[in-house]
């Protein structure tokens, strides 16, 4: 077959070969992704949303199996509103990403599915979620997942801070989504952002003509 | 399996029963068009011989409504099966639906879920159903059948909550939304045309050029794709909806021999005759 | 509220039990029940041919032979070009078409053409049809365990007789002497449709070499029009245009008319 078989081919599914990443600091937590949805070598989508809503201050950042991911955080996003609805307030981040996790786990063997949730909730403020492919749940201060973030894990250990400011995450994370969109061929389009915090959320975007380029040889 | 393993366990004695397995990886090496010939049985390869669209289908969204587009030609193969099929398929009164895989399953899926999205609309008392309803139904159904139902849909429509939307639904049974976008193996052509000639702010009748633009270059350059171009508008809030059936016809046959084919009386050889009478004429003055 | 606390308790599954009788296994497979190399999932070796497609058609009259093909040019399912001769003169009176891969027929063309300037040097004349046919069944029986991927029909008229003449070959060398041959993705359409036509009617107790081909030179090209214009609205790796070469007495002439697009 040729190189453009894998796109008519209906048992090829539709990938999210991503960059996804999400930081934690003080007040609140900031998220990025790459933009690019690709079958085979075709780019089905290059403007695509990968930080989906799953509450009003909880989100995540997909990555693996387009059709997996928006599966999962669809159950997701149902169970939190019914929970958040029968509790009458709105649920911790932490169990959304418990959420997550059992899906992930319980249905191992069929899904494709790299998923970061993050938030803010007023019990322990900013936190970000990883759910491995295996289904495990990991705490931790900042996370970068998909294709491309093997190219930044170094970027990132290096310019890490414990102690960023809103401002200084939202740069920590156009640099290495930037950087890794240059170098791995499944990542890139533009960079969306979400910020949570306790007065909210917002949304911005990078367009491609603004994307910072680094060293370009 | 033999059946000794199977029958060993007694009914519902529990464990795990294997029995599918062999049957599941022969099929599934046939999907793959990789049956062995050694060990094929005489079970037909219907995967093999489905009828797939090979095909170009599109969508733009402009101001007012969504601008729908589909070629006509459906193939076995190689060999081009129908000429002039329908691909935009009706889903509900302000909703329509280009389907690109095989046949049978696109048309199936488009026809259940038209069939719910009724049955919906009733069920909560208006006079239109979003078009995200539909969208959610379709990717439901889907991603429970993980691919196997391969239906590449294109989804337009126009509903008072969101205005006109665009959506395209993969097989595994993920949703985009975007302003335009194609499917099927000439999409890379439709693609092509939209990068280049797509702006915002369209107007009904540039939306309807862009799309029809869009089909021919699938129409010309993919194998798969060919024939006519149907388009379909759907605007005024989902009030009303243009089905332009064969939109364009320009592809047509170049020659016809003059004088045509006579097969004379006799071309066919008489190796022998036999009359019999088989049928009874009678004569009835009323049957009732 | 007697809800059970517990989450993967109260959540519903996933994935219902049964999605689709095709569905492959997701059980641990027995060990005894298959090999484990599936055959799905070998990847697929590269493999030194393309069918570049297209149909070839060649007959013969009692003066005259035609040498028919399509020019479109397809790899899977796209055209990188619509303008792709797929038909060589070999000598004045003799004319060849080849469907199959266009990179094995250019070679091919080329190897005939250099061995018959061969001939002529040495001989100081023409080959004659039936040594050309001959030529090319023996340059294609050469590679008889690695085969040039090209299916041939030859036309051409006999130098002494001026009674035409079409020589159909398989992929290695067979080959037959005939009035009537097509090859190519074309073929199924196109044979039968010839084989009964040019015969002018099924008279099944004349035998093929003696039913004297009755259509005159215009008919027989309405004719192969005809049967391109056919192939290429049901065979989606023919069409674009229609090249034929017309070979009798006064010479070979050629002709070209346009096919489908799509």
């Amino acid at each position: 077959m040729d190189a453009l078989a894998p796109h008519h081919d209906p048992t090829v599914p539709v990938q999210l070969g991503t960059t996804i990443m999400a930081v934690s600091y003080a007040g609140g937590v900031v998220m990025a992704a790459d933009s690019r949805t690709s079958t085979g070598v075709y780019v089905a989508n290059r403007v695509s949303n990968k930080i989906t809503r799953v509450a009003p201050h909880i989100y995540c950042c997909r990555s693996g199996s387009a059709a997996d991911t928006q599966a999962i955080s669809d159950y997701v996003r149902r169970y939190v509103h019914e929970l958040s609805l029968e509790l009458n307030r709105e649920v911790n981040v932490s169990v959304a990403a418990s959420l997550f996790r059992e899906l992930c786990y319980r249905n191992k063997d069929r899904l494709t599915a790299g998923i970061i949730c993050a938030g803010w909730d007023a019990q322990h403020g900013g936190q970000v979620y990883t759910i491995t492919l295996g289904g495990s749940k990991l705490q931790q201060p900042f996370s970068i997942g998909g294709s491309g973030s093997a190219y930044i894990y170094g970027f990132c250990d290096a310019a890490y801070r414990p102690d960023m400011t809103r401002a200084e995450c939202i740069d920590f994370c156009v640099k290495a989504v930037s950087l890794a969109m240059s170098r791995d061929g499944s990542s890139g389009g533009v960079i969306r952002l979400v910020c949570v915090d306790r007065d909210g959320v917002e949304r911005q975007l990078v367009a491609g003509d603004a994307v910072p380029r680094a060293w370009q040889g | 399996m033999s059946s000794s393993s199977s029958s060993s366990k007694g009914g519902n004695g529990g464990g795990f029963n294997f029995d599918h397995h062999l049957r599941n990886q022969w099929i599934t090496a046939c999907l793959q068009g990789n049956a062995d010939a050694s060990t094929t049985d005489p079970v037909p390869n219907y995967a093999r011989h489905a009828r797939k669209t090979g095909t170009t289908i599109a969508g733009v969204q402009y101001v007012g409504g969504v601008v729908l587009g589909a070629d006509t030609r459906a193939t076995e193969d190689t060999v081009v099966a129908d000429k002039n099929c329908e691909k935009i398929h009706y889903l509900a009164s302000n909703m329509y639906c280009c389907g690109a895989g095989t046949a049978a399953d696109t048309e199936a899926t488009t026809r259940l879920i038209a069939s719910q999205l009724e049955l919906h609309r009733q069920a909560v008392g208006r006079a239109r159903v979003p078009v995200v309803a539909a969208v959610n139904m379709l990717k439901r159904h889907l991603f429970r059948y993980q691919g196997y139902v391969s239906a590449a849909l294109v989804l337009g429509g126009v509903d008072e909550w969101h205005g006109p939307s665009l959506y395209t639904i993969y097989p595994h049974g993920s949703v985009d939304q975007l302003p335009y976008v194609s499917m099927g193996s000439g999409s890379l052509a439709a693609m092509a045309v939209f990068e280049a000639g797509w702006r915002e702010q369209l107007s009904e009748a540039d939306a309807r050029q862009l799309v029809y633009e869009a089909i021919t270059a699938g129409i010309e350059n993919d194998l798969g794709s060919g024939s006519n171009v149907d388009l379909c508008v759907i605007k005024d809030g989902g009030r009303t909806v243009e089905y332009l059936r064969g939109y364009a016809q320009e592809q047509v046959r170049t020659y016809r021999k003059p004088d045509g084919y006579a097969f004379p009386k006799g071309t066919t050889a008489v190796l022998a005759e036999d009359f019999r009478k088989y049928v009874q004429v009678r004569k009835v003055v009323s049957d009732l | 509220m007697d809800r059970p606390l517990s989450h993967s308790s109260f959540l519903p599954p996933l994935f219902s039990s049964a999605p689709h009788p095709l569905s492959p296994p997701h059980s641990v497979p027995h060990p005894s029940a298959a090999p484990s190399v599936n055959a799905a999932e070998r990847p697929a070796r590269w493999s030194p041919y393309q069918d570049n497609g297209g149909t070839v058609v060649a007959l013969a009259g009692r003066d005259y032979a035609i040498v028919a093909a399509d020019t479109r040019f397809s790899v899977s399912f796209s055209i990188p070009t619509r303008e792709f001769t797929k038909i060589t003169q070999l000598t004045d009176r003799v004319v060849l078409a080849s469907a199959g891969m266009g990179a094995d027929r250019q070679y091919l063309h080329k190897m005939l053409h250099t061995r018959l300037a061969m001939y002529r040097h040495q001989h100081q004349r023409d080959m004659s049809l039936p040594a050309a046919a001959q030529m090319l069944s023996n340059t294609l029986y050469s590679r008889r365990f690695f085969p040039i991927y090209a299916f041939n029909v030859l036309g051409g008229i006999d130098s002494a007789t001026g009674e035409g003449f079409v020589y159909g070959y398989d992929a290695i060398g067979s080959h037959e002497q005939l009035k009537v041959v097509c090859s190519g993705s074309g073929q199924a359409i196109v044979q039968p449709v010839l084989d009964q036509q040019f015969s002018g009617r099924q008279r099944y107790s004349v035998p093929d070499a003696e039913r004297a081909p009755s259509l005159t030179l215009e008919q027989a090209t309405a004719l192969v029009r005809d049967a391109f214009a056919s192939a290429t609205e049901r065979d989606i790796h023919t069409g674009d245009a229609l090249e034929m070469w017309q070979i009798t007495a006064a010479g070979v002439r050629q002709t070209r008319y346009e096919l489908r697009k799509d």
